[in-house]
């Protein structure tokens, strides 16, 4: 486990390069998420949002560049989304996070189940835990739903809640969320944006993707713009409303 | 009461209908069980008349028939003989595709315990030596001589010492493979060059697929004078084959087996030169008739060799109406 | 919102419908063909005859499970079987064979599993690809001949693996045909499905099923796992081969090809979903059971050979509609609702448990 208090930033990205082949899709990326603070990624399609987020979690290497987890620098080569697990650092993912055909139970657990030294799985105690973070961490209560239901029996922001929950209750202290209210009705939004400030209630960081620039400037501390792979601009809410925001994000499209 | 009414209306009818029912003998193979494998698909070329004639002698001697299809598989006819067994019928029959080995212990255990084994289509020489005292026939054609047979109606068609041909076969099995072997060996003999061409198991369930295979091997020999064969789907095949190589009838000797619906065709165009007629019908019918004469009479296994002639363009029309029949 | 329960009672005894299948046929078949079905011959032949049926079923249970298909597995049980019955009967290597046997199953297997993973084609296309390959090569390697294994029933690996332990001990028949494999599958089969329901293995496979996206966001090695069930699947094929092999004292040069829809057939009648996800061991014993059962009970029950394959076809049909029905409740409410609508004369009734939407 990393020492409590002697960080600053819990992920920074110095000077980091992503290439596909011959397209570049990250430019010089420096970037440093604090401790306890809600950041918005905002930026058209294609801006490298995605990439990025997947660089910072282990899912992809950079080309080139250094990552820092609490001030440690990880060697590209060896970073893995267990790693990122085993650093604190969580994604929930809009649709990918959950196994639509799966207990919750299993959900909760997959990766880094409870197991005897054979690995087999101590199916028991698993059911025992995720019943209470399904209670108490995630506060499902008497709603017909069960640590034995599957995925598919939720709707969308039960799902997000399902997902982020089980963020939380790995003590992460980065959570990522990836364009976590597309597709949702407004009442699901609600409930989404209540577990983002959850998120910072609890003291841990969070970096938050979203192309609805309503809901992330309500809950962000810091907004950062990308924009052809590169960042473009860091901007505090109360800086600009979201009407401005539009219009900067509008024109940044139109320049070359 | 209206219920009642109508039972007793009913009890009473039953009661009439028992009383006037005329005395007859009962058919002497009555009460007997017996297992048959076809070895096909139901209706397939080989197969449709051996279940025919398997039919008729059932329902003319009494006999509760029970017909088993494998697709020509030979594991399928060994696990479909063992089910058989299980179900301790008088009688089973089976054919030779799995060869004497592969049967041998257990055509032993079910002579052991009574059941009557016989064989047709294709032999188990070993088996019918070791049972035959029990009951073990064979009804089918002697397959080599078969072959030879063919091979000499082909041979009578003007084929000279040089030509090239080429017998297309399962020369894999053990005692199946004695038919091709038998055709393409007397050709040799009659100093003719042959290419043995093997019968896949893919084409062997479903011969429209060797097709292609035989059109483009014509098309690769040009000088191909004639071709064999002793598979029943094949013969069916060969007009088809003709046709798509560019060839007319008469001009490769074809040399087959059975009379596929498709091979009365190929004898009429004279695509077909000659065919060896295995009486199919007898194949199915005999059998039947050797499991009630050894279960009843303790007779011994009898040998029919049902490999008497062969069909030609000449002699096939007075035998339509029957072949359509599923008969011959 | 509507209630939702937690687990309804077919998720929570594995395989329910299809057992209740199995028993209805079986007592069917007791009741039509009595002299076969209530004597203890027909029960002693399946338990020689089902269980290589049973092991390639079990294997692509996981396959099927992660997503996957497996087409390649009857040209393993050909060539895994030559190379078993050649070094048994030409070199009398006895054991050594049965591991060169199996060992060649792995083979292929794995290299299955390296194509589809680590190269990335489809499975579909790879393995109906090295299907014709490995039949290929066993043609070649044994020039199409089928090998007789004479005198297979002295040695011990026949005794051991296909043996029937009770034959000197008893003077009960039926005892006396008791064959081992019948055991050695049950084992094998019970280890699997502790895998499949309690092992971290099971989990992942199940998971990769779903969606391997979000494996992969998980932590899971979904390209490790994928060898490693493809490998499995080259394993039971090969045991399967030599079961087969030793089972019949036969090679026979194409054996094999019988088995390709039967046992994928088997497997779905069970319960195991094509999608992937959701796989059951128990039921896809059962639909073995099932399927290996129906043409004997019919012959028996008098029904001609025609008839065998649309009976089996209507079971596949029938199960595949009542797993999707089973498996999805909104057509399920939506069907009930229109089945009561045609049930009230005149009367226009939506039901309590009208649409209930995301």
């Amino acid at each position: 486990m990393t020492p409590a208090c002697d960080f600053a930033s819990v992920v920074r990205l110095e000077g980091v390069q992503k290439y596909f082949g011959a397209v570049q899709a990250l430019c010089d990326i420096d970037l440093s998420i604090g401790r306890n603070e809600i950041v918005g990624l905002i930026g058209d399609n294609g801006a490298g949002k995605s990439t990025l987020i997947k660089v910072m979690t282990g899912v992809l290497e950079p080309t080139s560049g250094r990552i820092f987890v609490r001030e440690r620098e990880i060697q590209p080569g060896e970073y893995s989304v267990r790693m990122a697990h085993d650093l604190s650092i969580e994604t929930v993912y809009q649709d990918k996070s959950l196994a639509e055909k799966q207990p919750l139970w299993r959900n909760f657990f997959v990766g880094r189940q409870i197991t005897n030294r054979f690995g087999f799985i101590d199916i028991k105690r698993q059911k025992e835990v995720a019943q209470k973070i399904l209670i108490d961490v995630i506060g499902f209560r008497g709603v017909g739903i069960t640590v034995d239901s599957t995925v598919a029996n939720l709707s969308g922001g039960e799902r997000q809640g399902i997902a982020i929950g089980r963020a939380m209750h790995y003590n992460a202290d980065l959570i990522v969320l990836d364009e976590p209210t597309a597709a949702l009705g407004v009442a699901e939004v609600r409930k989404v944006v209540e577990f983002v400030r959850r998120i910072k209630q609890s003291g841990r960081a969070c970096i938050y993707i979203e192309h609805n620039l309503a809901h992330v400037h309500e809950v962000a501390d810091r907004l950062v713009v990308l924009d052809r792979g590169r960042v473009v601009s860091e901007i505090a809410p109360k800086d600009m409303t979201v009407p401005e925001l539009t219009e900067y994000l509008i024109a940044l499209q139109h320049n070359a | 009461m209206r219920l009642a009414n109508f039972l007793l209306a009913g009890v009473a009818a039953g009661g009439l209908a028992v009383a006037a029912a005329p005395a007859s003998a009962d058919p002497i193979g009555k009460g007997l069980v017996m297992y048959m494998q076809m070895g096909g698909n139901p209706g397939d070329g080989a197969t449709l008349a051996r279940q025919t004639g398997a039919k008729e002698a059932a329902e003319a001697l009494g006999v509760d028939l029970k017909s088993q299809f494998s697709a020509w598989a030979p594991e399928t006819m060994i696990n479909q003989f063992k089910e058989a067994v299980a179900a301790k019928p008088n009688c089973v029959e089976i054919m030779g595709h799995p060869g004497s080995t592969a049967f041998h212990d257990l055509v032993k255990q079910a002579v052991d315990q009574g059941i009557v084994v016989t064989s047709g289509n294709s032999p188990l020489t070993d088996l019918q030596n070791e049972f035959g005292p029990k009951g073990f026939g064979y009804a089918g054609v002697d397959l080599y001589a078969g072959g030879a047979l063919t091979a000499k109606a082909m041979l009578a068609q003007g084929l000279k010492a040089g030509d090239r041909a080429m017998v297309y076969g399962v020369f894999s099995q053990a005692e199946r493979g004695q038919s091709e072997k038998g055709l393409a060996e007397t050709l040799e003999k009659a100093g003719l060059k042959i290419d043995r061409l093997e019968i896949s198991q893919e084409a062997n369930s479903d011969m429209s697929l060797a097709v292609p295979i035989l059109a483009a091997y014509i098309q690769a020999h040009p000088n191909l004078k004639a071709i064999g064969t002793q598979h029943g789907g094949a013969t069916g095949e060969m007009q088809q084959v003709l046709e798509k190589a560019g060839k007319k009838p008469g001009d490769i000797v074809v040399g087959g087996i059975d009379l596929a619906p498709s091979t009365i065709d190929g004898l009429k165009s004279g695509a077909v030169s000659a065919t060896l007629d295995q009486l199919l019908y007898l194949q199915g019918f005999f059998p039947v008739v050797q499991c009630v004469m050894t279960a009843k009479y303790k007779m011994p296994g009898l040998s029919l060799n049902t490999g008497a002639g062969t069909v030609t363009p000449k002699t096939i029309d007075a035998l339509t109406k029957l072949i359509d029949a599923g008969i011959r | 919102m509507a209630q939702r329960s937690g687990a309804s009672i077919l998720q929570r005894f594995e395989a329910l419908p299809i057992i209740v299948v199995f028993v209805l046929l079986l007592l069917l078949f007791m009741n039509r063909a009595p002299e076969v079905f209530l004597a203890p011959y027909i029960y002693t032949t399946f338990l020689s005859t089902l269980p290589p049926l049973i092991l390639l079923a079990a294997g692509l249970t996981f396959v099927i499970g992660a997503g996957e298909i497996d087409l390649s597995f009857p040209s393993i049980i050909a060539f895994s079987g030559f190379i078993f019955a050649v070094l048994f009967k030409e070199y009398d290597l006895g054991w050594i064979a049965v591991i060169a046997g199996l060992a060649s199953g792995v083979l292929v297997g794995f290299l299955n599993g390296v194509i589809i993973a680590k190269v990335g084609i489809p499975s579909f296309m790879t393995t109906l690809g090295t299907q014709f390959f490995w039949a290929g090569m066993a043609t070649v390697l044994s020039g199409g001949k089928s090998y007789a294994l004479r005198g297979a029933d002295e040695s011990s690996v026949w005794r051991w693996i296909v043996g029937r332990p009770f034959a000197g001990l008893t003077d009960i028949v039926w005892l006396q045909q008791l064959s081992i494999q019948a055991l050695w599958t049950a084992i094998i089969v019970g280890f699997l499905w502790l895998i499949l329901t309690r092992h971290r293995f099971g989990e992942h496979t199940l998971f990769i099923g779903d969606s391997n996206d979000v494996s992969r966001v998980v932590g899971i090695d979904v390209d490790r796992e994928k060898i490693k069930i493809f490998t499995l699947m080259g394993f039971l094929a090969a045991s399967a081969a030599i079961i087969l092999t030793l089972e019949n004292k036969n090679f026979f040069g194409n054996q094999g090809q019988g088995y390709l829809l039967t046992a994928i057939a088997s497997v779905l009648i069970g319960g195991t979903s094509i999608f992937g996800g959701q796989a059951t061991i128990l039921g896809t014993v059962f639909g073995c059971f099932i399927i290996g059962m129906v043409e004997a009970g019919l012959v028996a029950a008098g029904l001609t050979g025609a008839w065998v394959r649309t009976v089996q076809g209507l079971i596949f049909l029938a199960s595949i509609i009542f797993y999707m029905y089973a498996d999805e409740p909104q057509r399920r409410r939506a069907l009930i609702a229109n089945l009561r609508s045609f049930g009230r004369f005149g009367g226009i009734r939506t039901s309590e448990e009208g649409g209930v939407r995301r």
